[in-house]
């Protein structure tokens, strides 16, 4: 504890909580540009980074809709899967368009083309169903989300003739690279490019004036709309927004970049449960905090899959090892959520909050708040000492 | 007629059987500082948010500085100049002190530079003795700080009508006299003012004009000393003889 206050003062008295955050930011940073150099790594360990990328986008997307908007929607992975099953079926068999009547080579279509398409269809049903529903408050959005997502689902798995059913559908791949090993590194640095985009853009819109209205609509509608603020107009941009990020994301993602191909299960209500506990873990107000817990979570649920138990007191198993080896399945679930109920009932702004608080000096603003709190108390006292 | 910044027409608003607002009529001119007063369930809150546009009423007009606005969503009605508070406060409580002024301040001016909104919103901040709390989180602030902040906010919007629904209450006597202070200078500003408030010295003390509800009809609007003795405001207030 003294050598943290040391060093906290040191920091303070320094450079500054900032300036050291962006530092520490920058080495994370330069650690994930090393990472698939090290040729160490497996071609597995790219892969598990590669998925932490993907959700990390999806779970800091629903933060600043549900977050920092205030927006409960539980159609982040239906929007997620509308880019991915558009962008493949765009460039299988045009059927977009054959239903647009418009005449286009589905062979002329690159995968980028693909891409592009997939992530504007999630725009425009994003913006439907905002313009149909975010008039109305937040639980009808919850309940609507839920209901649309098993719809899509249950489309997806059942139009076999289209989507592949549960076999699911193969996207056009992004990238042409013979070399397997070569491929995985291209794809961890898509990937993780893809992640720094999304981040930026999301952190300039949770930043600018239209950031300042979703957290004040957030707060209190009444109170945001009494001021000014055209509530359902940035209810509704932003759930475009988003829905774009993550069409985008998952279009991106299952054109063999991530995944070879998207199937329905992905779409479930749990995946969805899985999005909002990493952004709840991570923090929900915060979009780093959110991406940082969605990444650490899908790194240890991978890396918990098996836990070697060394066996005490020279024990050996039936085999002659002297360790258990525990499968753990869906039981690696269970404990993280038992970490969720944690982080709810203790920390409920994530459990990376103190560390970004931190960052932020919030609690120097606080220190200051209560330091001036006191002279102006003990002034009065004076004044009050004075008359008497 | 055209110093008249609100005008009120008729304006009705039912809830099912309640008869909440009845055929209410007024105007207010620039600067007027105008009292409401009504025992509870009058339907002065009622008013005020059919006014602000968060209630649509249910017949009638209201026009504000020649524009019609009754039925328009509550920012576009804010937006064209009419601001209000709420009786239960309502501060932005996850944001600072400075973020929630900001919010009526980019809303109202969007092309406007940040630094010199947050320039102006720390000297409402400094007039309203709360400049210390600039960035604190509002849900930190106490009750009466809460009002300050809600009353700045509202300067930040530049209205042209300001309605106070219960400036007074569950405030500290010293952050009153901010608030009497702050009624009196936006007042001297030029802006008209509609102060509800159960506080009757405050009203009687501030007010040059006075309107009174009772079951949701105005029954009474004159000058202060004129309203006190009227008849139908006594009775409203203190009940009917049955001996008379």
């Amino acid at each position: 504890m003294a050598f943290f206050k040391r060093f906290e003062s040191t920091i303070d008295n320094g450079i500054g909580r900032r300036r050291f955050g962006y530092i520490v930011l920058g080495l994370i940073i330069l650690f994930f540009l090393w990472f698939p150099n090290d040729s160490s790594q497996s071609n597995y360990a790219k892969t598990v980074f590669i998925s932490g990328f993907f959700y990390a986008i999806m779970a800091s997307s629903w933060a600043l809709l549900a977050g920092i908007a205030g927006q409960f929607s539980f159609g982040h992975m239906a929007f997620m899967g509308i880019g991915a099953y558009v962008a493949g079926l765009i460039a299988r068999d045009g059927i977009i368009f054959a239903m647009l009547g418009i005449a286009i080579s589905p062979e002329s279509i690159s995968a980028i083309g693909a891409i592009i398409i997939g992530t504007l269809i999630a725009g425009l049903v994003g913006l439907v169903i905002g313009w149909l529903l975010l008039r109305l408050r937040s639980a009808y959005l919850a309940l609507f989300t839920i209901a649309f997502s098993e719809l899509f689902r249950i489309m997806m798995l059942t139009e076999y003739d289209y989507t592949g059913g549960s076999n699911g559908l193969s996207l056009r791949p992004l990238l042409q690279i013979a070399d397997v090993d070569a491929a995985r590194q291209v794809e961890y640095y898509l990937m993780f490019g893809l992640l720094i985009v999304c981040l930026l853009v999301m952190h300039w819109v949770a930043n600018s004036p239209i950031g300042l209205f979703l957290r004040a609509m957030r707060e209190d509608e009444d109170a945001a709309s009494a001021l000014g603020v055209n509530v359902v107009r940035y209810k509704i941009l932003i759930f475009v927004f988003t829905s774009m990020i993550v069409g985008l994301a998952g279009a991106v993602f299952y054109s063999d970049v991530g995944s070879e191909r998207i199937i329905p299960e992905q779409l479930e209500v749990l995946q969805m449960s899985l999005i909002i506990a990493y952004a709840v873990i991570g923090g929900m107000e915060s979009l780093v905090g959110a991406a940082a817990g969605a990444f650490i979570s899908r790194y240890l649920l991978e890396a918990t899959r098996e836990v070697v138990i060394a066996l005490p007191f020279g024990l050996t198993m039936s085999d002659g090892s002297g360790a258990f080896v525990w499968e753990t399945g869906a039981w690696r679930y269970a404990l993280f959520g038992v970490i969720m109920v944690f982080t709810l009932r203790y920390m409920r702004n994530g459990l990376l909050h103190p560390i970004i608080t931190w960052f932020s000096g919030r609690d120097l603003v606080m220190q200051e708040t209560v330091s001036k709190r006191k002279s102006d108390d003990d002034y009065d006292d004076l004044l009050e000492a004075g008359d008497e | 007629m055209s110093n008249i910044n609100l005008a009120v027409n008729r304006v009705s608003k039912r809830f099912g059987g309640n008869q909440a607002v009845d055929h209410v009529s007024f105007s207010v001119t620039k600067p007027e500082l105008i009292g409401m007063i009504g025992p509870n369930g009058a339907g002065k809150t009622t008013l005020t948010n059919v006014m602000s546009g968060m209630t649509k009423p249910t017949s009638g007009a209201i026009y504000l500085n020649g524009k019609r606005i009754d039925g328009h969503p509550a920012y576009d009605v804010t937006r064209a100049g009419l601001g209000r508070t709420f009786q239960i406060t309502r501060a932005l409580g996850r944001m600072t002190v400075l973020e929630n002024m900001m919010v009526p301040g980019l809303a109202h001016q969007p092309g406007a530079s940040r630094s010199n909104l947050e320039e102006r919103a720390r000297e409402i901040l400094a007039l309203l003795t709360i400049e210390h709390l600039t960035n604190e989180y509002s849900r930190a602030l106490s009750g009466g700080q809460r009002k300050l902040l809600e009353l700045g906010r509202l300067l930040m919007l530049e209205p042209s009508v300001i309605i106070l629904d219960e400036p007074f209450a569950g405030v500290h006597p010293r952050l009153q006299e901010t608030i009497y202070q702050y009624i009196h200078r936006v007042h001297e500003d030029g802006k008209a003012i509609i102060l509800i408030s159960h506080d009757m010295g405050a009203v009687f003390e501030l007010s040059q004009r006075l309107l009174v509800l009772h079951h949701g009809a105005l029954i009474a609007d004159g000058a202060p000393q004129d309203v006190k003795s009227d008849p139908a405001v006594i009775e409203a207030y203190l009940g009917h003889d049955e001996e008379d």
